[in-house]
């Protein structure tokens, strides 16, 4: 049981995504299953972040007490979980039940501090914490780029030089001053670029790609639905 | 046997079931001006059924035994060399299955592939990391690779800590693998499923690290990170086949050929289509697929 | 080891650093160059362009502020072009982190700037999880998935929402995102409820959506900072985006560079090694 009823639950629920789609949810309660389990898995998702918080500090937690290396980052880890969590789920008001025990015992001054709106503990972090880290990281990209293409760009083969020089025309026509600078050898050059390599080579590559995983992701669903791809379940 | 006939009759019965009730609600209830069943979609149905009897047959015929070739696929080979060179040199294993939630397939390939690799790991004894962004990929991840521990006999040798929650934010995430690979320098590095950003990121930090990396994604934008800085790399499909072809199940390989029928199948549509409208008589061909 | 082993086998840090210096440079030497504009542009605009006054229009914010040099142009640009005609704005997010914040802070500061009053010319439904379900909800009611807006205000106290309860009462989806929510509003709002959808997204996206273009199933295309450029120029304006083409250029001219030098010294080194067998 423990074994075939993940896999009914599975196939049911695959099915019906599947019947949705063909039948008007104005008609008939067939045609809105689609949209109902969809907000099932929302809520699905909403317990399970209890597990993810619960390992984060779990794993973090035990580097700490045992001092291993780097068990001040693992500290800060935790701590930040915590600093911006707990002032978001605060209360922001009295109005609620929760709010009146809250607020009878710290001041009502400190209700614009928690919350996830504007001036919040929350908000504030997020903005001078949280997002100049997340553009800094995706900054590095343009480092991570320069290094990649000087390691791995090499025209070993005729191919190879092909999609150099290709990627090469394609990184001068993305800036003015490299499509200035193609204009002034043949003003045609940019408009060839974007037709024949973008909209040509690009575009049937990228269908080519596109229209083979999604026959592999619908054969893919499809072994899940009839149960004989299982291994995702821990089971086959 | 008996088992796969009473599994067979009951997915007929219920495909049959789910077909006839289908067309009866359908037509009991079809009226033009508001129809029940979307014949807009009509195409995409009739492309439902063509496909899944594709993939049906083929899985029965692998059942029954026929021979299927399939071809090989250097990155997927190269898994389990890399998890054998892991060993020799005493060093953990990274697997990512991607950063996108568990609704997404290709996360579940991701996981598929998971419990594949999590097997051998298991059965050689090298240490393997799993960091994920998601919590349901770390429920539905923990469970895939416990159960693989458990398959080769080495349930006490797993660490429910194997697979890990790291962080929801994607580059918060990033930041935290990239670290434990400079620090613990692991031997590979097997990226699987849907990855955003980070892919350079993460493969770059990996060569730095010295690791061999394959990588295998369904997005094509990330493709050209991972092919300039990973040693092997599945491009699309091939993600999707990583799991059966690792498996090796008749089973499952039988699922691939039905597919690549299909795949012969649109390319004949296409230039059926590119040959009609170099004489410009194509309209009513174009029109069977378009879909609302 | 000679000259060009150790070019070879350059340390990656002395990379960063170059790239560094080539980004921050424009940025002290002020450079302006004239941006040219590609027909997916063109096209986007002039979907916009050619809408009625005081259409209503969806714009959403599908972006993590980490891509925001790219996408953040994109959004400002767009607004300052509905506004200007007078179009009614209804932005949404697909993105938990910074999406529905960002499009508080730029919407209120540009329609601000156009006279504009909230909840009557535009309103910010925010977040909510699932970006599918969202999608396919917003056909059937706007309010069956927001209830409230981002600021908690119920959206039958909004006089636009009033005229808006779904996807009919949108003229035009015009996308910004960083990530994969475009592929679904494609393949779930154009492709299933036929809603004309243009697109603004990181170069790294740009060339998947090409396919797209070409298929009619996106109505235009704006990739990158280049793209946001591109759409400045469109409406006249001179932002962010093309102050960051002198950067840009020059870091794409540097890359150039590292890939010609590391080509001279591959095949050098290759040919002193087959030298020496």
């Amino acid at each position: 049981m423990r074994n075939t009823l993940p896999v009914i639950i599975a196939f049911l629920a695959g099915i019906a995504m599947v019947i949705s789609f063909f039948f008007n949810p104005e008609r008939t309660v067939l045609g809105t299953f689609q949209e109902n389990l969809l907000q099932w898995v929302t809520i699905v998702g909403g317990f399970t972040l209890v597990l993810g918080v619960f390992s984060i500090v779990r794993v973090n937690a035990r580097a700490v007490s045992r001092r291993s290396d780097g068990w001040f980052y693992k500290l800060a880890t935790v701590i930040s979980v915590f600093a911006m969590a707990i002032p978001s789920i605060m209360p922001t008001s009295a109005n609620s039940a929760f709010g009146k025990v809250f607020y009878s015992i710290f001041p009502i001054s400190w209700a614009g501090a928690f919350g996830t709106g504007p001036d919040s503990i929350y908000d504030w972090l997020f903005n001078y914490v949280d997002s100049p880290m997340m553009e800094t990281m995706f900054a590095t990209l343009a480092f991570y780029i320069a290094s990649a293409a000087y390691r791995a760009f090499r025209a070993r083969s005729a191919e190879e030089t092909l999609l150099l020089i290709t990627a090469c025309l394609v990184m001068l026509w993305r800036v003015p001053i490299g499509e200035a600078l193609l204009r002034s050898i043949d003003v045609r050059i940019p408009d060839y670029i974007n037709m024949f390599v973008m909209n040509g080579f690009n575009l049937s590559v990228q269908r080519g790609i596109i229209i083979g995983a999604a026959l592999g992701m619908a054969s893919m669903s499809l072994r899940i639905l009839l149960g004989i791809e299982r291994t995702y379940m821990g089971k086959g | 046997m008996k088992k796969i006939l009473r599994s067979d009759i009951i997915r007929i019965v219920t495909l049959t079931l789910f077909i006839t009730g289908f067309f009866a609600i359908s037509i009991s209830a079809q009226t033009a001006e508001d129809p029940i069943f979307r014949t807009d979609r009509i195409a995409i149905f009739i492309f439902l059924l063509i496909f899944s009897s594709a993939v049906l047959l083929y899985t029965n015929w692998a059942k029954k035994g026929k021979e299927l070739f399939v071809r090989k696929i250097p990155g997927i080979a190269a898994v389990e060399e890399a998890v054998g060179r892991a060993t020799e040199m005493g060093k953990p294993v990274l697997f990512i299955p991607g950063i996108a939630d568990v609704e997404d397939i290709e996360t579940i390939a991701g996981l598929s592939i998971l419990g594949r690799v999590a097997k051998i790991v298991a059965a050689y004894g090298t240490p393997l990391s799993v960091p994920v962004r998601y919590p349901m990929v770390l429920a539905a991840g923990q469970e895939v690779v416990e159960q693989a521990y458990l398959e080769v006999n080495h349930h006490d040798a797993y660490d429910p800590d194997t697979v890990r929650y790291v962080a929801g934010e994607q580059f918060a995430y990033t930041a935290t693998v990239n670290g434990w690979m400079m620090r613990e320098k692991p031997a590979a590095n097997i990226y699987m499923g849907a990855f955003f950003a980070e892919s350079l990121l993460l493969a770059e930090t990996g060569n730095a690290a010295g690791a061999i990396q394959i990588a295998g994604t369904a997005r094509p934008e990330q493709l050209p990170f991972f092919i300039a800085a990973c040693d092997y790399t599945l491009m699309g499909e091939e993600l999707y086949a990583a799991s059966s072809y690792l498996s090796r199940e008749p089973l499952l390989l039988g699922g691939l050929k039905g597919q690549d029928f299909v795949k012969l199948l649109i390319i004949i549509a296409i230039l059926i289509g590119i040959i009609l409208a170099l004489f410009n008589v194509g309209g009513w061909y174009n029109d069977i697929f378009n879909v609302s | 080891m000679g000259f060009w082993d150790k070019v070879s086998n350059i340390d990656r840090r002395w990379i960063y650093l170059m790239v560094a210096v080539a980004t921050f440079f424009p940025m002290i030497v002020v450079m302006q160059f004239p941006v040219e504009l590609t027909p997916e542009a063109v096209q986007l605009y002039e979907a916009i362009d050619n809408l009625p006054d005081s259409s209503v229009v969806m714009l959403t914010f599908d972006y993590y502020p980490s891509a925001m040099a790219e996408t953040r142009p994109m959004s400002i640009a767009a607004l300052r072009h509905m506004f200007s005609k007078d179009m009614k704005v209804v932005t949404v997010s697909n993105i938990p982190l910074g999406g529905p914040t960002i499009a508080e802070d730029v919407t209120r500061s540009i329609a601000k700037e156009y006279g504009k009053e909230y909840g009557v010319d535009y309103v910010n439904l925010g977040y909510r999880a699932n970006y599918v379900a969202v999608m396919h909800g917003l056909a059937t009611s706007i309010e069956s998935i927001f209830k409230a807006d981002f600021t908690g205000t119920p959206l039958k106290d909004l006089p636009l929402m009033q005229d808006v309860k779904n996807y009919n009462d949108i003229e035009f989806i015009f996308v910004v995102a960083d990530n994969a929510t475009i592929d679904y509003w494609i393949s779930i709002v154009n492709a299933q409820y036929n809603i004309p959808v243009g697109g603004g997204v990181t170069a790294v996206v740009a060339p998947k959506m090409y396919a797209f273009v070409e298929a009619k199933q996106l109505t235009g295309l704006l990739g990158g900072m280049k793209g946001a450029a591109e759409y400045e120029r469109l409406v006249k304006i001179s932002g962010s985006a093309t102050r960051g083409m002198a950067s840009q250029s020059l870091v794409h001219f540097l890359i150039i560079f590292f890939v010609i030098i590391g080509n001279v010294a591959y095949f050098v080194t290759r040919k002193h090694e087959k030298g020496q067998k």
